[in-house]
């Protein structure tokens, strides 16, 4: 397979669709497994870790678990074209940064993707555009009962899916919602959110998972526990949640146009202006104008330019991307002058 | 009493700092003391969640300190370390310690979730129960008698024993 082919366009989650897609970016289940009957990967020597990969890989290619599967080897594969996969949502940073023997296989929409030998033997995601917590779970519950019938999952009555760390035990699933909360994060109303979603056993994280800071407005909300409830007992706690979260930035939107519309106006068409002419942007500022603008189509005020674009920029303009646009590595200066220039040529050319 | 720091605004938080076993009073005002101590909300990773957890359990790791797993060799302690377990065994190995780790990570150590496709038609039975009687104990909670007498039926009825209806 090869990387190059993916770099001018991005999966579906970017697309902009689904229910409440304004403010919900996308959906995202993922479900930790691990094969009985050999140790989890700390403890794996190196023919086990092979195995693994192996039985892995050929399952999910046999049992044709998406759409035009490619698989890549993490193992041989290139610092940017890692970088690559975790901008794009299809690796995790871990998986991205591990040792030894390890892939990925996801369906050609990116809607799929299966880790391999990340921190567990098996990491399963399906990823929607917009608020679609069910049909997600849908498609991911089917690849895991596809899998399960010809793989034994370590299991326990008691504890459920057994993972290598505790914190995953039960059902091993993270349910994952990006919103987009610039109103909320203007007003400082935020901290309300993250303080009432932490009493319901949520936790809110940025944009790239554990540990990452909050960038371009854009948050992940996802559940803590994992085990004593089932999934879909989970997945009601947060389709519960995540309208109550909408609506509050809503609100606060309302609020910005009533009691601060000049300024309110002046940022955005400030930021879609830097968008327009600037020729140098660093990937700091174009998550921050990105966002401005975003707002600005949401709320009426942008009309020529399509959110998918928008949703597309956010990752478009991301290091490895710009790379791998370019065909060769850039330092830092020469990236925020192909990012302005990349930006521009996609907003000129609607 | 001023703010020791700005010496200008009334000291409204007093801290108590513990350096080498020296105790010091600390007095601030209010916009200092949010400086001092930068009480930002931030969400916890699972890695620091698990790290205070085992930092609160502690009287268990003394009588686990000499377990090893015989399957990956792992010891108890290897895993406290570090925070990843050795092989699915470890759960039954180091059941001792780990039940009230997941009990106070999860708020319960019972899963009623999904099973396996190909688990055997004792292991589905087994799921089904749990989740029956989880169930159960909420209707029961919400005063809800009509569906637990429902609920309660259907247990009798998959436990094909009358007796067993705890
Ligand atoms: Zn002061
Ligand atoms: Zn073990």
């Amino acid at each position: 397979m090869e990387i190059k082919d993916l770099s001018d366009n991005t999966g579906e989650w970017l697309r902009g669709t689904g229910k409440e897609s304004d403010i919900v970016i996308s959906s995202r289940i993922r479900l930790a497994r691990n094969i009985a009957g050999y140790p989890f990967l700390s403890r794996a020597n190196l023919k086990q870790r092979r195995e693994i990969e192996s039985l892995l890989r050929k399952t999910i290619i046999e049992r044709k678990i998406a759409q035009d599967i490619s698989y890549v080897n993490l193992n041989q594969a290139t610092a940017i074209d890692k970088l690559f996969l975790v901008e794009r949502h299809l690796i995790s940073k871990e998986h991205a940064e591990g040792e030894g023997e390890r892939g990925v296989a996801f369906g050609k929409s990116e809607t799929v993707s299966l880790m391999i030998n990340e921190e567990d033997h098996l990491r399963i995601q399906v990823i929607r555009s917009g608020f679609e917590i069910k049909s997600t779970w849908d498609t991911i519950d089917e690849i895991d009962n596809i899998l399960g019938e010809s793989l034994n999952f370590a299991f326990s009555s008691r504890f459920g899916f057994l993972t290598a760390c505790p914190t995953n035990v039960g059902t091993g699933m993270r349910v994952s919602v990006m919103l987009h909360l610039p109103a909320l994060g203007m007003t400082k109303h935020i901290e309300k959110v993250f303080n009432a979603v932490g009493k319901l056993g949520l936790v809110v994280r940025g944009l790239y998972g554990e540990g990452t800071k909050v960038s371009g407005d854009l948050y992940q909300i996802s559940n803590q526990f994992a085990l004593g409830k089932s999934e879909k007992e989970i997945l009601s706690i947060i389709e519960s949640v995540i309208p109550r979260i909408t609506s509050y930035e809503r609100m606060a939107r309302k609020a910005l146009v009533m009691e601060s519309k000049d300024q309110l106006e002046d940022r955005i068409w400030r930021s879609y202006g830097m968008l327009k002419a600037a020729r140098m942007i660093t990937s700091e500022e174009i998550l921050q104008l990105l966002s401005q603008v975003r707002m600005g189509v949401n709320i009426g005020l942008i009309d020529d330019i399509e959110m998918q674009t928008l949703n597309e920029l956010f990752v478009l303009t991301l290091p490895a991307h710009l790379q791998k646009l370019q065909g060769c590595e850039l330092d830092s200066t020469q990236r925020n002058v192909i990012r302005a220039s990349y930006v521009r040529k996609r907003l000129d050319g609607l | 009493m001023k703010c020791e720091s700005c010496n200008k605004k009334l000291a409204t938080v007093h801290l108590t700092e513990i350096i080498e076993n020296e105790k010091k009073e600390r007095h601030f005002c209010e916009d200092c003391a949010q400086n001092v101590t930068n009480h930002f909300p931030k969400a916890p990773s699972p890695s620091d969640i698990l790290t205070s957890l085992i930092n609160q359990v502690s009287p268990e790791i003394r009588e686990m300190s000499k377990t090893t797993c015989p399957v990956c060799g792992i010891s108890y302690l290897e895993f406290r370390s570090q925070g990843r377990l050795g092989c699915p065994m470890d759960y039954n190995v180091f059941k001792k310690g780990l039940l009230p780790l997941i009990e106070r990570m999860h708020g319960s150590s019972q899963h009623v979730g999904k099973v396996p496709a190909n688990a055997g038609a004792e292991i589905v039975q087994k799921n089904e129960m749990i989740q029956l009687r989880k169930e159960l104990n909420e209707a029961v909670e919400r005063e809800n008698y009509e569906k637990a007498a429902e609920l309660r039926d259907k247990i009798y009825e998959l436990s094909g024993n009358v007796e067993d209806g705890d």
